[in-house]
């Protein structure tokens, strides 16, 4: 909900001047990108589920803009403008609007017009030291205006990949289990599929033609397809080619080839989707699963302890950070660590605050690399609330 | 007492076949003053003042809470409304205007019979053309729903008024998310349907606002409408 009283105005006002003067004086960078975005950039780095929570508009020249969902987006946007090398090393710090439609209704946890006070960092070559010094500065910023009593929940995306690694599955296994990790609601489902082969059998492609395709000798598997097609009176429309056909089709067929997926990875992928607790006490249990891999590596364990060790010098009391190795998998565009800042009265579903790493969100908005990339942003109207102010 | 108002389609094969079935009912209904006006009545159930709405507004009618009742496809309902659940009751099928809302591909897509599939094109495609897979439809809640209880969002949304069949061969789409009830016009464009791509098997239904004012004495009338309505459609009728 926006300030509707002059003195809940002044409190959001006075509580983000506390929040910025954090930010400046760890050396971040204010700044103040355009509520109203292109949609594009939007819609194409998050997806069509992002329209479902983003107020989209077309305006008199039948522009697609949106009113910015989030400060993420548009710091990367400005950060690309104001750098012609992306990877050139930058902090940014912001306060301002954002708006997300709300399907379950408005609500003062859930407003459509909410604040958002946050810093994202870009180029950093240090990794944990770049995403422990966020989490300790968000946690200072909060505490600042007054609310000590957080909870914090952390995730790691990357954890998994080095877990598949740990597991000495082949790069295809890899990159098929990476992506479907990321798709939570079918990855359950996907990974039982897998135990009895890729490609599930219902699969209603032709198999005349798979058996006829090999990616040695891509013309004559086109021309293959091309024949099925002519046989069967199927007229070849719209924009994808029949090289574009073809390829996936051979990609289909090599899956068809490969063996099922080894039960012990899947039990393995099973036990650490349940790790879940104490972040120090989750790291040895999955210090434990990595180890029984035939390729156990302790280089992803060495990320995660190293992080909680930066953590714990930053001066974050460790107690109150709980590890969940499934959190973060349906938050839009992360690609490592994830966090999440809680407060009791509030409950898990409206967090005060979060963030976490996203390296690859700045080629969607224009980069042509990677940039690594963390940052978080703090709900102002919650935190204001459980600091006993008037909203929500 | 004030009127128990029922919104039924004002023109096409909806208005005719939901006249009928009133018919079937014993129920005549018919305009009141100019024939080419948008107001009608019951014959034997005075308390009930019918409007002649187009389909489409009906479902903000009901939305608006500007009518009790109304008669339209479940499509536009879920389409339209999105708090459907709790806002409007599901008073009874209909046994006509039947209409799946599936996705289509091209028939020459040999290799994407599943959404799985069209999944598994989107990063190929999107690296070769510099964008997602775009999805014409007039559907677009219903579409964004369906892929986002897939897990699947690598796509867009091109917003189609019309003839949104023609789409994938104007190249104006990749595929689409349309009504269908035989198949033909689909196949006539060369589409497809996706193994596991029918989103909603819709079909016309009466339908309660909870956003209208009730009153005992217009729940016991629209009781009394959904009875006669009800007994004069066989079950055999509205199952598929």
């Amino acid at each position: 909900m926006t300030a509707e009283t002059v003195q809940n105005l002044e409190a959001l006002a006075s509580q983000a001047q506390t929040m910025m003067s954090v930010f400046i004086k760890a050396g971040y960078d204010a700044v103040a990108p355009p509520i109203i975005q292109p949609a594009d950039v939007f819609l194409d780095v998050i997806g069509e589920s992002l329209r479902a929570r983003t107020y989209v508009f077309t305006d008199q020249d039948g522009a697609e803009l949106c009113l910015r969902p989030d400060i993420t987006v548009p710091t990367c946007r400005l950060h690309l403008e104001r750098h012609a090398d992306p990877m050139t090393p930058a902090r940014y710090c912001y306060n301002g609007p954002a708006f997300r439609f709300q399907p379950q209704g408005v609500t003062a946890a859930h407003p459509r017009e909410f604040r958002q006070a946050g810093i994202e960092r870009f180029g950093d070559k240090s990794r944990e030291v770049a995403e422990a010094e966020t989490v300790a500065i968000i946690i200072k910023a909060i505490e600042k205006t007054g609310f000590k009593d957080w909870t914090m929940r952390l995730g790691d995306l990357g954890l998994f990949s080095s877990l598949l690694d740990a597991a000495g599955l082949s790069p295809n296994w890899k990159k098929r289990l990476d992506d479907a990790f990321l798709r939570p609601l079918s990855f359950r489902e996907a990974l039982k599929g897998y135990a009895a082969g890729v490609r599930p059998a219902s699969s209603s492609i032709p198999e005349e033609v798979l058996s006829s395709l090999s990616r040695d000798d891509m013309e004559a598997s086109e021309a293959a397809v091309a024949v099925y097609l002519e046989e069967e009176a199927i007229e070849l429309i719209g924009t994808r080619s029949l090289t574009d056909i073809t390829t996936h089709l051979v990609d289909i067929a090599e899956d068809r080839q490969e063996k099922p997926l080894d039960a012990g990875a899947i039990e393995l992928i099973e036990r650490y989707i349940n790790v879940s607790g104490p972040a120090i006490t989750a790291g040895e249990k999955i210090s434990a699963l990595i180890k029984e891999g035939p390729n156990g590596s302790g280089y992803a364990l060495e990320t995660y302890d190293r992080r909680l060790a930066l953590l714990a010098n930053a001066g974050i009391d460790l107690d109150r950070v709980t590890f969940s190795a499934e959190f973060g998998r349906t938050l839009a565009y992360y690609t490592g660590l994830v966090f999440e800042v809680n407060a009791a009265e509030l409950g898990t579903k409206s967090p005060i605050a979060g963030g976490g790493r996203y390296d690859r969100l700045m080629r969607a908005a224009g980069s042509s690399e990677d940039i690594p990339a963390v940052g978080a942003a703090i709900h102002s109207e919650r935190l204001l609330a459980v600091c006993g102010g008037k909203t929500p | 007492m004030s009127k128990l108002t029922l919104a039924i389609p004002s023109k096409g094969r909806l208005m005719e076949q939901t006249t009928d079935m009133f018919a079937r009912a014993g129920l005549v209904v018919r305009k009141v003053g100019h024939v080419r006006g948008y107001r009608g009545e019951i014959e034997g159930l005075p308390g009930v003042d019918v409007a002649y709405v187009s389909s489409g507004e009906i479902a903000e009618a009901l939305k608006s809470g500007s009518v009790h009742l109304g008669i339209t496809g479940e499509d536009l309902i879920r389409e339209n409304i999105s708090d459907a659940a709790t806002r409007i009751r599901f008073l009874h099928k209909l046994g006509f205007g039947f209409a799946d809302v599936v996705v289509a591909v091209p028939t020459c897509w040999i290799d994407v019979s599943t959404v799985a599939e069209l999944e598994e094109i989107a990063i190929p495609f999107r690296r070769k053309h510099g964008r997602w897979p775009r999805v014409a439809t007039k559907y677009i809640n219903l579409t964004r729903r369906f892929f986002g209880s897939k897990g699947y969002g690598d796509y867009r949304i091109i917003e189609s008024a019309g003839a949104t069949e023609g789409a994938p061969s104007a190249g104006m789409a990749e595929l689409i998310v349309d009504i269908t009830t035989t198949g033909e016009t689909l196949r006539a464009n060369g589409l497809k349907i996706l193994d596991d791509g029918v989103i909603l098997k819709s079909q016309a239904n009466l339908f309660a606002t909870n956003a209208a004012a009730w009153t005992p004495d217009l729940e016991a009338l629209c009781a009394e409408l959904t009875g006669k309505l009800s007994a004069s459609i066989p079950e055999k009728a509205i199952s598929r």
